[in-house]
């Protein structure tokens, strides 16, 4: 898809006009507690031979040990493996620290395992090319998340907040025979819903979701809930918009829209949540 | 402060259930900001006609029913608005129990701002 240049950010396939900072310009370290400050890790050299290299600053932290974060630096031969970021930390975990530790599984943007902090930006690994990061590519875990090691975050509350909104068709009309019809546009009413993966790059990206997070059910949990709002086939509305309507659950998004514009496959959580609102209104007035 | 708990993930993540409202703080916050662009386009073309006014002619301007009723509206959408906004500022960043006074303290420096506005404007208006 060609990039445009946008002011205003509706998908994550524009670039904005004006190109956000990498690094929010605070101290690093800031207000962070000893144990948790990223100290610098050691450099991993490049193989002998290697002609193209790229250095990538990795985020590791063991939990076994009483060792605090850091940042490791590789230099990754280019010629010998793939083109994205993920081919990148596969090569390092074959060939240069076999310890180095991060969820992937289909390679092709489809399983959400392998969302990370890259260059400031969450994005699934298997899906952004390595030349598009800058020099050293900064690897960093899902922000606002326990790190459970290395690049793995803790996601046990953000499923258990997917899980709150009841995922799944729910009718009192007794199931037909054959499977439930559904018009070619209210199928179209699910587009740009239903190919959300979990991968949760919205909801670790959502400043909202950073400060009241226990509260908040985040951008991808709320898209889920709209995909099943606006599915025709579903009856339950009415209870799921009272399981929303709520100060801290739905309304503590600002629409800050950092969901919209890191969401690694083009979808729109910020709409759908506006699209709750919305709904909400028309059943109150 | 958060006191150690043994608790599944999804009832962390349930926690005291919805609210089931939201909707009128939200809307009304929404139709408040609507309803102030008028005022506030009156308001400041106004004190920009005035900048060379003395104090007797921007009272006897303020005397006139169509001022005094356009004051009187800014001053309560733009205290309610206030109060709805900071609300959920208070609520975004603040998570002790300072939270429920500073919402308090809130709400009552705006009804007395909004207080202190009518009066003065309807004592120019209608008094000595």
């Amino acid at each position: 898809m060609p990039r445009t240049d946008a002011f205003i950010v509706r998908s994550s396939d524009q670039v904005p006009k004006h190109p956000l900072l990498k690094r929010f310009p605070v101290p690093r370290n800031f207000g962070v507690t000893p144990g948790s400050r990223i100290e610098r890790g050691r450099t991993w050299a490049a193989p002998a031979g290697a002609v193209r290299t790229k250095a990538f600053e990795i985020y590791r932290y063991d939990p076994d040990g009483d060792d605090n974060p850091r940042l490791d630096t590789f230099e990754v031969d280019l010629d010998a493996c793939g083109p994205m970021v993920l081919d990148a930390l596969i090569w390092i975990k074959n060939n240069v620290d076999p310890t180095l530790t991060f969820r992937r599984s289909c390679r092709e943007g489809i399983c959400g395992s392998c969302a990370m902090n890259i260059d400031g930006a969450n994005w699934l690994a298997c899906t952004r090319y390595i030349e598009e990061t800058g020099t050293p590519a900064q690897i960093y875990p899902l922000a606002n998340m326990r790190i459970i090691k290395d690049l793995v975050p803790d996601l046990t509350h953000v499923l258990a907040q997917y899980e709150m909104i009841e995922p799944w068709l729910q009718a009192t009309t007794p199931a037909p025979d054959r499977e439930r019809l559904q018009a070619p546009e209210d199928r179209a009413k699910l587009d740009g819903y239903y190919e959300c993966i979990l991968c949760f790059c919205c909801t670790s990206g959502c400043p909202s979701h950073w400060w009241n997070g226990d509260r908040f059910l985040g951008p991808a949990a709320l898209l889920q809930a709209w995909r099943w709002l606006t599915d025709s086939r579903d009856e339950a509305a009415g209870e799921r918009l009272d399981l929303l309507e709520d100060p801290f659950r739905l309304y503590r998004c600002h629409t800050i829209l950092n969901c919209t514009r890191t969401c690694p496959k083009g979808l729109n959580p910020g709409k759908a949540i506006a699209q709750i609102k919305k709904m909400i209104v028309d059943r109150q007035s | 402060m958060r006191r150690f708990r043994i608790q599944t993930p999804l009832g962390r993540a349930v926690g005291l259930g919805s609210a089931k409202s939201g909707f009128g703080h939200w809307w009304t916050e929404r139709i408040t900001a609507a309803a102030l662009v008028l005022p506030a386009i009156w308001f400041a073309a106004s004190l920009i006609a005035h900048s060379g006014s003395d104090y007797d002619t921007f009272r006897r301007w303020l005397r006139e029913p169509i001022n005094t009723a356009l004051m009187v509206l800014l001053l309560v959408t733009l205290f309610w608005h206030a109060a709805l906004g900071l609300q959920v500022v208070i609520e975004d960043y603040v998570h002790s129990v300072a939270k429920i006074w500073a919402l308090i303290v809130m709400r009552f420096a705006c009804f007395a701002l909004a207080a202190v506005g009518i009066i003065a404007a309807l004592r120019i208006a209608l008094g000595a």
